[in-house]
C-alpha cells in the first residue's frame, strides 16, 4: 500500500529528493534543510495566530483570540504541521533509519502521546456538541426577546431558557453529576422535590454533562494533558540535530493545541489542567506558542475561579450577555422603558450574532477536529509500520 | 403562526377566550399549589381535552391580535391585550412542556432486550405495555451475555417456527438475537402516550416553542438510551484504555460489542427513530429528524468509539481474525446504519461507521503484510530434533487455514498482489516468486502462495543449521509434506492455492526425499559394488578376500551408524514414513541380496564368517523398520536370528 497516494505533490517531491540525495552521497544536508524549514514554518504559523497579520483583533469580526474561527485556524495549523512533520520523518525514508535508538524510544513515546490526542479529539468534539446545546438555549432567548413588543410572556420564556443557559455555561466540570435527568428546568416543583422552591436554583443543566460522557467515567482531560507533557524532554547533544528535533517540535505543537482546545471547549474533567508547561525559550519556533500559552494560562486561572464552561470567546460573551439579560428579566415590568428596551435589543442582537457564528463555525470546527483524528491515526499507523519493519525480527509464535 | 385546526373531533367543544384564559391560569403552576402538584395528563381525559382547546383558543387570539394594526389611539390597549395573550401562551407552553416531559418520563423505561423476541409475536400495544411496566424480569447484562453465546450467528428468521418455543417457556430467550439480523422497530412508548405527546408537540411547535420541545424530548430520551446502553453492557472506554488492554480481554469485548451493536442499530436506534417520526409526524419535515439525531448522536458515537479504537490498535498477526469478525459485523450492519441514519444531520455517524469499516479493512491488510514479514524473518535457529515439523510451519499453516475460512471477506479486502518485487527486489535475503504462471489467481490466493514461498524460504535457512545434510533434506521433506497435507485437507485453501502449485509443492518434498536418499544411501550402497574386489592377473578365483572382508566390515559399520542415527529421526506422517522406508528397502535389499549371493561363498569358505556377514537380508529388512520413529533403538542391530 503506497503511502504517497494521498499526499500533496510537494511532499512527494521531498521524498524523491531525499532519496536521490541519500543515494548520491548519503550526507544529511538535505535533511538539515528540511528540518530547518519545518522549524521555520512551525514558528511562522503560530506567529500568525498570535497576532493576525491584518490585525483584526476585534470581537465584531469574530476573529479574536480563542473565538471559534481562531480555534479553527489553530486546528488548521496543527494539520499543516502534522503533514510537514510526516514528510520530514517518514516519507522516502528507510524504516531502519527511524527504528534505531534513541529515535525508536522517542517515537514510541510520541505514539503514546498521539493516542492521548485521539481521546482528547473525541472529548473536544463532544464538547462542541455541548456548546451547540448552549446555542440552542440562547436561540430560545433570542426568539423570545426578538418579539415586539416584549411582554411578560416573552420575558418569562426567555428567563427560563436563560437560567438553563447560565447553568450550562457556568458548570464546573469537577461536579460530575451523571444522573441528571433533564436539562431544561421544570417550571415548578414536582412530587415534593423542592416544591415551591425558586426554580432558578434548580435549573438543570445536563447538557454539558450527559453528552460529554462518551469516554470512560474516570477519564480526565487534565490528566491526559499532564501525561502528554510528562516525558517531553528537550533533545540534547547529537539528538538536537537529528530527527529527535522534529519529534520534539511536533509533540509540543500537539500538546499546545490540545491544551488550548481543552481550555476553550467544555471537556470532561479539567480540574488540575496545567496552566503552564515548559518549552525552552531558545527555540525560534516556540516563541509564539509561549506567548499564547501565557495568554491562555492567565485566562484559565481567571476561569477556574469563576467556574465557566470554557474559554471560548463566544461562550464567554454569551455568559456576560446572559447575566445581563437575566437582570433585565428579573426586574421586568410591563411595559418596559424605551431606553431599557433599546439596550436589550442591542444585547439580543449580539446574542443572535453569536448564535449565528456558532451555527456557522461549530460543525466545521468539529469536522476539523475529526480530521485531526484521522490524520493522527494515519500517521500513527505509518510510523508503527516503519518501526516494526525496521526492527530486528521477533518470534511470532 | 396558524393555530392548528383539527385537534378536536368535536368543534362544538370550543371555549371562548375568557374561559380559555381562566383554564390556562388555573393550571399556572407558579400560581397555585394544586396546579403545581397535579399533572393534567395524569388525570381526567376531559380535563385534558378542555385544556388543549383552551390552548388552541389562546393561540387563535394571539394570531388575531398580532394581525390587527394598532392605531395610535388604541396602541396601549392593544399592547396590553397582546401582553395578556402572550403571557397566557407562555404559561400554557410552560405547562405543556412540563406535561410533555412528564409523559415522556413516565413512559420511559430501558428497553428489555431480552423481551424483544416476545414482543415480536405479541401485538404492538401489548408489547409496549409490557415494556414500560414490567420491570421485574430485567436481566443483568451477565446473564444476557451468557445467553448470547449460543444464539449468535442465527439465521435471522424469527418467524413462526420459533413461536412454540417461546410460548412454552417465556423466560427462555436464547434466540433473542436472531431477531437482530434486520431492522426491527419496537414501541418504546405506548401508543396512547404517543398520541398525547403528539398533540402537545403540535401545539408547542405552532406556538413557536419548537426548540423547547426538542430540548425536553432529547434530554429524556437521551437518558433512556443511556440506560439501555448500560443494560446492553456497552462500556465507556477511552482509546487509551483499549490500547492498554490485553488482546484476549479485547476479544471477549469484541464479541460482546458485535451483539450489542446489532441490537443498538437495528432495535434501539431504529425504534428511537420511529418514535420521533410518530410524535412529530406531519408537523414539520426536519423536526423528527432533529429530535432523533439529538437523542442518539452521543450514544452512537460512544458505540462506534470502541470499534474505532480496535481499528487503530497495533497490528499483530493474532488480531487478524477478531478484526475480521468486527469488520464483517460492521459490514453487515452498514446498510442498516445507512437506513437508520439516512438524514443529512446524521451524516457524521454514517461517515464514521464507513471510516471505521475501511480502517478495519486496512488493519486486516496491514496485519497480513505484517504476518508475511514476520514469517520471512522468524529468527529461531535451533534445529528441531529429528528433522520433524517446525513449530513455525504448523503456526503458519494453521494461520492460513483460518485465513481461508475468512475467504469471502478477504477476497474483497486484499486487492493488491504481495509486495515481492518492489519491497524485496534484488535482495538475497528474500525469495523470488514467479507470478507469470499464476495468472488468473486472486490477490488473496497470491498472498497465500507467497506466504508458503517465504515459509519454505525461511525453513531452508533453518535447514542449513543441521550438521547432517541428510537430516536437512529430511526436515525439508517433512515440512513441505506437512504444508501439502494441510492444503489438501482444507477445500478452500486447496481451491485458492490451486493444483498447479500443489503439484509443485509435492514435487518439492519428493525431491527432498530423493536428496535425502542420495545423501545417506549412495555411500552405503557404494560398499556393495563389484569394482575393486576382483584381483587382476590372479587365477585362483578372481576375488580378493581381504578386500571383500574389508568391504563387508565397512558396510556393516556404515549401516549400523545410519540405523542408529536415523532411528531417532522422525517422520511424523506414517504414510510418508512408510513410503520412504519402502523406497530405502527397494534399493538396499536387492543390492545386498545380490552382493551376498555373489560373494557369500568367499566369506563362508574362510574363518569366522560371522564377523563379516553379520546381517541377513531379513535382518536388514526389519532394521529399516526402525527408521524415522523418533527414538533410539534399544539394542544394537539384531544379529541373524538363528
Amino acid at each position: 500500500m503506497p503511502a504517497t497516494e494521498h499526499q500533496p505533490s510537494f511532499l512527494g517531491r521531498i521524498s524523491i529528493r531525499r532519496n536521490q540525495v541519500i543515494a548520491m552521497d548519503g550526507n544529511h544536508e538535505q535533511e538539515l534543510e528540511d528540518l530547518e524549514l519545518f522549524q521555520r514554518h512551525t514558528g511562522d504559523r503560530f506567529a500568525d495566530l498570535l497576532s493576525p497579520p491584518d490585525n483584526q483583533d476585534s470581537p465584531l469580526t469574530g476573529e479574536s483570540f480563542l473565538s471559534i474561527s481562531w480555534l479553527r485556524k489553530l486546528v488548521d495549523v496543527l494539520l499543516c504541521c502534522e503533514a510537514e512533520f510526516k514528510a520530514v520523518l517518514i516519507m522516502g525514508r528507510e524504516p531502519s533509519q527511524i527504528s534505531k535508538p534513541p529515535l525508536d524510544r522517542l517515537l514510541s513515546d510520541f505514539m503514546e502521546r498521539s493516542v492521548k490526542v485521539l481521546d482528547i479529539c473525541n472529548a473536544v468534539a463532544t464538547g462542541v456538541d455541548s456548546i451547540r446545546q448552549c446555542q440552542k438555549l440562547a436561540e430560545i432567548v433570542v426568539s423570545a426577546l426578538e418579539q415586539k413588543p416584549i411582554g411578560d410572556g416573552q420575558v418569562k420564556r426567555a428567563r427560563k431558557a436563560l437560567s438553563a443557559l447560565m447553568s450550562a455555561l457556568t458548570i464546573d466540570d469537577k461536579e460530575n453529576n451523571h444522573s441528571r435527568y433533564a436539562e431544561r428546568t421544570w417550571s415548578f416543583g414536582r412530587r415534593g422535590n423542592n416544591s415551591g422552591g425558586n426554580h432558578k436554583d434548580r435549573a438543570n443543566h445536563g447538557s454539558l454533562r450527559s453528552s460529554s460522557m462518551v469516554v470512560a467515567k474516570n477519564w480526565s482531560a487534565a490528566k491526559q494533558i499532564q501525561a502528554m507533557c510528562s516525558n517531553l524532554a528537550v533533545p540534547r547533544g547529537g539528538e538536537s540535530t537529528g530527527l529527535a528535533q522534529p519529534v520534539y517540535i511536533m509533540s509540543n505543537v500537539m500538546v499546545f493545541v490540545m491544551w488550548a482546545l481543552v481550555a476553550a471547549i467544555p471537556c470532561q474533567e479539567r480540574s488540575g489542567l496545567p496552566t503552564h508547561f515548559q518549552i525552552p525559550k531558545q527555540f525560534g519556533w516556540a516563541h509564539s506558542i509561549i506567548g499564547m500559552q501565557e495568554k491562555i494560562g492567565e485566562e484559565w486561572k481567571k476561569k477556574e475561579k469563576k467556574g465557566s464552561a470554557g474559554l471560548l470567546e463566544e461562550m464567554q460573551r454569551m455568559e456576560k450577555l446572559g447575566q445581563s439579560l437575566i437582570e433585565f428579566a428579573d426586574g421586568f415590568q410591563f411595559p418596559a422603558e424605551a431606553e431599557k428596551l433599546e439596550e436589550v435589543a442591542a444585547q439580543v442582537a449580539e446574542l443572535a450574532e453569536i448564535c449565528r457564528r456558532m451555527e456557522e463555525g461549530l460543525m466545521p470546527l468539529q469536522q476539523q477536529i475529526r480530521e485531526v483524528f484521522h490524520r493522527i491515526v494515519r500517521s500513527r499507523t505509518e510510523v508503527l509500520d516503519s518501526l516494526d519493519n525496521g526492527k530486528v525480527s521477533q518470534p511470532i509464535m | 403562526m396558524e393555530p392548528p385546526e383539527n385537534y378536536s373531533t368535536d368543534t362544538s367543544f370550543a371555549v371562548p377566550f375568557e374561559d380559555a384564559q381562566k383554564i390556562i391560569l388555573r393550571w399556572d403552576s407558579t400560581a397555585s399549589e394544586e396546579a403545581r402538584e397535579r399533572m393534567i395528563f395524569d388525570g381526567d381525559r376531559q380535563e385534558v381535552d378542555l385544556y388543549l382547546q383552551a390552548v388552541d383558543e389562546i393561540q387563535k387570539s394571539m394570531s388575531s391580535t398580532s394581525i390587527s394594526s394598532p392605531s395610535s389611539d388604541h396602541r396601549d390597549q392593544d399592547n396590553n391585550d397582546s401582553n395578556k395573550v402572550n403571557s397566557a401562551i407562555q404559561i400554557a407552553m410552560a405547562r405543556l412542556e412540563d406535561e410533555f416531559r412528564n409523559i415522556l418520563i413516565n413512559n420511559t423505561s430501558p428497553v428489555e432486550v431480552d423481551s424483544l423476541v416476545v414482543s415480536d409475536h405479541a401485538s404492538a400495544s401489548a408489547s409496549a405495555a409490557s415494556l414500560s411496566h414490567n420491570t421485574s424480569s430485567l436481566r443483568s447484562s451477565d446473564e444476557f451475555d451468557r445467553e448470547e453465546v449460543g444464539g449468535g450467528g442465527g439465521s435471522g428468521d424469527h418467524g413462526d417456527a420459533l413461536d412454540p418455543i417461546h410460548r412454552a417457556d417465556s423466560s427462555n430467550s436464547s434466540a433473542s438475537y436472531r431477531s437482530t439480523s434486520s431492522i426491527r422497530e419496537i414501541d418504546l412508548i405506548p401508543q396512547e402516550a404517543v398520541a398525547d405527546l403528539q398533540s402537545i408537540a403540535r401545539r408547542m411547535i405552532s406556538a413557536g416553542y419548537l426548540r423547547e420541545c426538542i430540548q425536553v424530548y432529547g434530554s429524556v430520551r437521551k437518558s433512556a438510551v443511556d440506560a439501555s446502553f448500560r443494560r446492553l453492557g456497552i462500556e465507556k472506554l477511552s482509546i487509551g484504555d483499549i490500547q492498554r488492554l490485553e488482546w484476549e480481554a479485547l476479544e471477549t469485548k469484541i464479541r460482546r460489542w458485535i451483539r450489542a451493536a446489532k441490537a443498538c442499530v437495528r432495535i434501539l436506534f431504529a425504534s428511537e427513530k420511529k418514535l420521533c417520526e410518530e410524535i412529530f409526524y406531519g408537523i414539520g419535515t426536519a423536526i423528527d429528524d432533529a429530535c432523533f439525531v439529538e437523542t442518539v448522536k452521543g450514544p452512537a458515537i460512544q458505540l462506534f468509539n470502541f470499534a474505532e479504537a480496535i481499528s487503530i490498535s497495533r497490528r499483530s498477526p493474532e488480531k487478524m481474525f477478531k478484526i475480521l469478525d468486527l469488520h464483517d459485523a460492521l459490514m453487515d450492519l452498514l446498510p442498516d446504519i445507512e437506513v437508520v441514519f439516512e438524514s443529512k444531520s446524521a451524516d457524521s455517524i454514517r461517515v464514521q461507521a464507513a471510516e471505521i469499516l475501511s480502517r478495519l479493512a486496512e488493519a486486516a491488510r496491514g496485519i497480513l503484510s505484517e504476518f508475511e514479514s514476520a514469517v520471512l524473518r522468524e529468527p529461531s535457529v535451533v534445529p528441531v530434533p529429528g528433522g520433524t515439523i517446525h513449530p513455525l510451519t504448523r503456526y503458519v499453516m494453521n494461520y492460513i487455514c483460518l485465513i481461508s475460512d475468512y475467504k469471502q471477506t478477504l477476497i474483497d479486502l486484499i486487492m493488491s498482489k504481495p509486495s515481492t518485487g518492489s519491497r524485496y527486489s534484488g535482495d538475497p535475503t528474500t525469495p523470488d516468486m514467479e507470478f507469470a504462471e499464476l495468472e488468473g489467481k486472486t490477490p488473496l490466493a497470491l498472498h497465500l502462495i507467497w506466504i508458503i514461498v517465504i515459509l519454505q524460504f525461511n525453513l531452508e535457512g533453518k535447514s542449513k543449521h543441521y550438521k547432517d545434510a541428510s537430516l536437512a533434506h529430511l526436515f525439508m521433506m517433512n515440512n513441505v509434506h506437512y504444508i501439502v497435507q494441510k492444503i489438501k485437507r482444507s477445500p478452500e485453501l486447496r481451491e485458492m492455492i490451486g493444483d498447479d502449485y500443489l503439484r509443485k509443492l509435492t514435487g518439492k518434498f519428493r525431491q527432498a526425499a530423493t536428496s535425502y536418499q542420495r545423501a545417506t544411501w549412495v555411500s552405503v550402497l557404494y560398499c556393495l559394488r563389484d569394482e575393486g574386489l576382483h584381483v587382476s592377473g590372479s587365477f585362483s578365483s578372481g576375488v580378493s578376500k581381504s578386500a571383500l572382508r574389508e568391504r563387508f566390515k565397512t558396510f556393516n559399520a556404515m549401516f549400523e551408524d545410519v540405523h542408529r542415527t536415523q532411528a531417532t529421526w522422525l517422520i511424523p506422517d506414517s504414510q510418508l514414513r512408510e513410503e520412504l522406508r519402502i523406497s530405502i528397502s527397494e534399493k538396499l535389499i536387492p543390492a545386498y541380496r545380490s552382493f551376498l549371493g555373489r560373494f557369500r561363498i568367499h566369506i563362508e569358505s574362510g574363518k569366522h564368517p560371522e564377523n563379516y556377514i553379520k546381517y541377513s537380508v531379513e535382518d536388514l529388512e526389519s532394521a529399516v523398520l526402525d527408521f524415522f520413529e523418533g527414538y533410539p533403538v534399544s539394542q544394537h542391530l539384531r544379529r541373524r536370528s538363528q
